[in-house]
């Protein structure tokens, strides 16, 4: 008859060891005492003795394996008819050392029995749902996530309420973190580390008082027991103590009096947590390494996958040069900032958008070969004598680039409001495709959120794009003296197909004068 | 005008714009698929025009008729009279702001509209064939098609509906009077539903059914209220007989009908109303053109995905296996759609919820006791009276009771069952609880709005676990 036969505590108070070899395989016939496996844990390699007279039907675990004291280890065929007997007593084994501890005798046993209990306990609980009736219990979201991942959901173990799968435990299985369980522990490394970094003992990590000690380094002194034969405490300690079933013992005393341990209800409410949180932690790590915490799986389609396909095509198709330039722009501020209050009267909110929108539109005047698409099926250059300006947006969902159309033939007012609106549709993604088709060059205005110079991607098939560091007060240097004087710098890209670096440059001096001497654009 | 071999290419050719061919062909449209909606008869199918909606309208309609005129104990009396032809009417209206909303958001997710009736040519074209005399057809190219043409009443032996003296549920919900006396033929839910209606309209029904009781599928717990009130509002039930012939006797008919004793009966009423069922529309196609054909349900088998047999076509709502219900049609839809445009998709619902509009109603979700406990699960049982619910004696309606049933070891909901008031609109919360994996102690943990009817259902999942507050524990 099949019996499972659970790793005991093979060490003094261990939650799990490291499974270094088995030393039998599945089909061997073992004797009573017979070591099975080389378990190391923080203390020791320990070979584990083989408590039945049988042969060995599985072995649950593969070297290197991080194995919880509890969980089931071995299942034999045991011989004889007194297997069950036998098999009743290990785990009656380790209840009894239980309450050993319960009675005030063995604490330096209670911290790992304690979570001895917590794991089998959960353990069985999944069984019971996954052996009744073959179905997977995971919500809607979490089933199509498992098919984005190509996961079969079948398998996964669910760390949920009653083993249901969560999100967490299919992106855990996706990354293949179930098996590499081994690798994630913590206190793997933490033991490697001791042996790598022998001169930095102060290492917290590598402390000398090994791993036991690393994994409750994080919840501090508390959660290491104190042994007492008695403690005074008051009823009220005492009853929290049995309600949260810490043993008064076992908590570190505050102070003495009389000559005995004094401990208070802080000192047993603190205790109790760092033991929950020791237990929560080593029952987490098999199953949540470290992998699952540190990196997040985001789906790669919607406009994300559209972002990318075009920044690609562009990138990959067009030769990008930029040209970097600044000028100060003392006017272009004066002048904005007394007619916003005038926009204002209107219900427009002005930025500089509409004055960069209207020098761009100016210098591309001059410069057709900037406002201009490449049509190499066809062997020509189209230059375009309309002037539809991209802006990019930043949206939640990514960057989108609405297009305001007919610039030229404008208002500032009219362009204030429409750039206004497309921003906010584009955010609010109600905006449509059309609203951000036809565009002849693009603007992006990454000053808004910071920066100086980049390196901005053309909006292919357009060949230019023009982006707008952030307005700040720069040093200037005027009639030989270094002056502070808000500076716009810009950086436009172009396609070196279709642009020259000379026609940029002239492209870029333009935009800047106009920039520099706002009145200009009254003439235009 | 006619037109020849013209063809025009889609990606999705959607055959039936019913709640699954319309569904699929917005989802389709809004994952940039160029799609083709082809529909005969008027966009929303069967469900929108002469199913699910006018039916529910006029449900509505004569409740509100027969509560305003039975009143009198909350000290209500009125003098009711209902005009049939605008309370048909109002109806129409309700249906056509549908239907025409339909059509506006097929139309804004980019759906191309084709009036016509579509049968294949191979596995990559369509003919469509425009109503109506010498409108000629034309060619629709297709990478993938979804057949979605639904289905129709099904006519028994010299029934043939005639709209006149043997109706069928359509022709039932265009009355322009009120019937004296009504046969209806079938106890199932259409058949019930209608009953009912008519019943509460002043009509006197009497159903006709060839099994023993009413409302085949539902346990008797959930059917016993249905029938103790259809019998109330004056319905008659004759079981065991199946209906045989009829005739024209003055303005009305005779209906006889056999049963296995010998004995059969007769029926005189204004008109027959034959309601035993629906069976899937696929005739129409020339199924032969691509190698398929239908199961022994009539329905074409499809794969998780939807696909049938040839790859190219796809199968959603009535003529795919499973219920027969709208709901149903749109999940599917919607998961074709979305296999169509390249994303990991799958039907991996775990329930189908279900609802009968009769008084009480009745709706289900996941599986019975007798289900889970098949299954492997050991069920765990619990069940709330709406007679102790304070709402339902509120509204005055207090037959029925929610009974949720769960796994005993793990407390995952595995379905539940309501017959009693709004049981309809109750079950929605049990379907997402099976479809999420919540537990008895999830929905029992959860603060149920008092005085509302959802606290039946929370009470319900806390007798299960033993501890209900306001009915017995076990």
């Amino acid at each position: 008859m099949p019996t499972d036969f659970k790793l005991p505590d093979v060490g003094e108070g261990v939650a799990e060891g490291e499974l270094v070899k088995w030393l039998v395989a599945e089909g061997d016939t073992v004797e009573e005492d017979q070591p099975v496996a080389e378990v190391e844990t923080d203390k020791a390699v320990v070979d584990v003795p083989s408590p039945y007279d049988g042969t060995v039907a599985t072995l649950h675990w593969d070297e290197g394996d991080i194995v919880p004291v509890g969980d089931v280890f071995i299942t034999y065929n045991v011989a004889g008819e007194d297997a069950e007997a036998e098999s009743g007593g290990e785990p009656g084994g380790a209840e009894a050392g239980g309450s050993a501890a319960d009675a005030g005798g063995a604490e330096g046993r209670e911290k790992p029995e304690s979570t001895d209990a917590a794991e089998p306990e959960a353990a069985a609980e999944k069984a019971a749902v996954s052996e009744t009736a073959g179905r997977t219990f995971a919500p809607p979201s979490v089933r199509r996530l498992a098919r984005e991942l190509d996961v079969d959901i079948e398998v996964v173990d669910g760390t949920g309420p009653s083993g249901r799968v969560t999100e967490a435990d299919v992106r855990r299985h996706a990354e293949g973190g179930e098996a590499s369980a081994g690798e994630a522990g913590g206190e793997a490394g933490a033991a490697e580390a001791a042996v790598t970094k022998v001169t930095e003992e102060a290492d917290e990590t590598a402390d000398a008082g090994g791993a036991a000690q690393a994994a409750g380094a994080g919840t501090g002194a508390p959660a290491k027991a104190a042994e007492r034969e008695q403690t005074l405490a008051a009823p009220a300690t005492r009853k929290t103590a049995d309600d949260l079933g810490v043993d008064l013992n076992a908590v570190p005393a505050v102070e003495e009096r009389d000559g005995e341990a004094f401990v208070t209800e802080d000192a047993v409410r603190e205790y109790a947590e760092a033991k929950e949180a020791k237990a929560a932690d080593v029952e987490a790590r098999p199953e949540t390494p470290a992998e699952g915490e540190r990196e997040t799986t985001v789906p790669y389609r919607g406009v994300r996958r559209t972002i990318a396909t075009k920044m690609a095509e562009s990138k990959y198709t067009a030769p990008h040069v930029t040209h970097h330039d600044t000028t100060a722009i003392p006017d272009l501020v004066d002048v904005r900032s007394r007619l916003k209050a005038k926009a204002e009267e209107r219900g427009v909110k002005l930025t500089y958008m509409p004055f960069v929108l209207k020098a761009i539109v100016a210098a591309l005047k001059d410069h057709p070969e900037l406002n201009a698409e490449l049509r190499e099926d066809e062997e020509v250059i189209v230059q375009k004598h309309y002037y539809n300006i991209g802006i990019a947006v930043a949206t939640d969902a990514g960057l989108m680039v609405p297009v305001v159309k007919n610039v030229d033939q404008k208002g500032m007012l009219e362009l204030a409001q429409e750039v206004n609106e497309l921003a906010q549709k584009a955010r609010d993604r109600t905006i449509s495709v059309e609203e951000m088709q036809g565009g002849t060059f693009t603007v992006t205005n990454f000053g808004a959120i910071g920066g100086e110079y980049a390196t901005p991607i053309i909006n292919y098939p357009e060949v230019g794009i023009l982006g707008l560091g952030a307005i700040e007060e720069r040093p200037v240097v005027e009639d030989g003296e270094v002056v502070a004087r808000p500076t716009l710098p810009i950086s436009v890209s172009i396609d070196h197909r279709v642009v020259d670096g000379s026609d940029v440059a002239q492209f870029g001096n333009e935009v800047l004068e106009y920039l520099n001497n706002p009145e200009l654009l009254l003439l235009e | 005008m006619v037109v020849g071999d013209v063809s025009t290419g889609t990606d999705v050719a959607i055959i039936g714009a019913g709640p699954g061919g319309y569904v699929a062909a917005i989802r389709a449209g809004q994952l940039g698929l160029d799609v083709t909606l082809i529909e005969k008869d008027a966009y929303g199918g069967t469900c929108l025009n002469v199913g699910c909606i006018p039916s529910k309208a006029l449900i509505t309609a004569a409740d509100r008729a027969y509560e305003a005129a039975t009143s009198e104990h909350m000290g209500i009396y009125a003098d009711v009279s209902v005009e049939m032809s605008e309370m048909v009417g109002w109806k129409d209206g309700v249906v056509d702001q549908l239907t025409s909303g339909v059509e506006k958001l097929c139309k804004a997710n980019g759906v191309n509209l084709l009036e016509g009736r579509a049968e294949f040519v191979n596995d990559s074209r369509l003919r469509v064939v425009h109503g109506g005399e010498g409108q000629g057809s034309e060619n629709v190219d297709f990478e993938h098609a979804v057949i979605a043409t639904g289905s129709r009443p099904v006519q028994i032996p010299n029934f043939e509906f005639d709209g006149e003296h043997v109706l069928d549920s359509t022709a039932v919900l265009d009355l322009d009077h009120i019937p004296d006396s009504l046969v209806i033929v079938g106890g199932g839910y259409i058949g019930m539903e209608l009953s009912t209606v008519l019943a509460k309209l002043g009509c006197d029904v009497t159903v006709v059914e060839m099994l023993d009781d009413i409302l085949p599928g539902y346990s008797s717990d959930l059917e016993r209220p249905v029938k103790k009130r259809a019998e109330a509002l004056g319905v008659s039930f004759q079981f065991g007989e199946s209906a045989a012939n009829w005739e024209e006797v003055g303005e009305g008919v005779l209906v006889t009908t056999d049963s296995e004793d010998g004995s059969g009966g007769r029926y005189e009423a204004d008109a027959v109303v034959v309601a035993v069922g629906r069976q899937p529309v696929l005739d129409t196609l020339n199924l032969e053109a691509v190698g398929l054909k239908p199961n022994d349900q009539g329905r074409l088998d499809t794969d998780h995905q939807g696909r049938t047999d040839v790859d190219s076509i796809f199968a959603i709502g009535d003529v795919a296996p499973g219920p027969m219900l709208a709901h149903k049609a749109s999940k599917e839809g919607q998961v074709v759609a979305e296999v169509l445009a390249g994303e990991p998709a799958a039907m991996d619902y775990q329930a189908v919820p279900a609802a009968v509009f009769t008084d009480p109603e009745i709706a289900t979700v996941g599986m019975t006791e007798e289900e889970a406990e098949e299954a492997g699960f050991t069920p765990a049982v619990g069940k709330f009276p709406f007679n102790a619910s304070g709402r339902a004696l509120t509204t005055g309606h207090s037959d029925g009771f929610v009974q949720v049933v769960a796994d005993e070891d793990s407390g995952f909901i595995l379905g539940a069952q309501i017959v009693g008031p709004e049981a309809s609109e109750l079950i929605a919360e049990l379907a997402l609880a099976v479809e999420m994996g919540a537990t008895l102690e999830d929905v029992a943990a959860t603060i149920h709005t008092h005085p509302t009817l959802s606290e039946a259902t929370m009470e319900a999942t806390e007798h299960a676990l033993g501890h209900a507050i306001h009915t017995l524990n076990r």
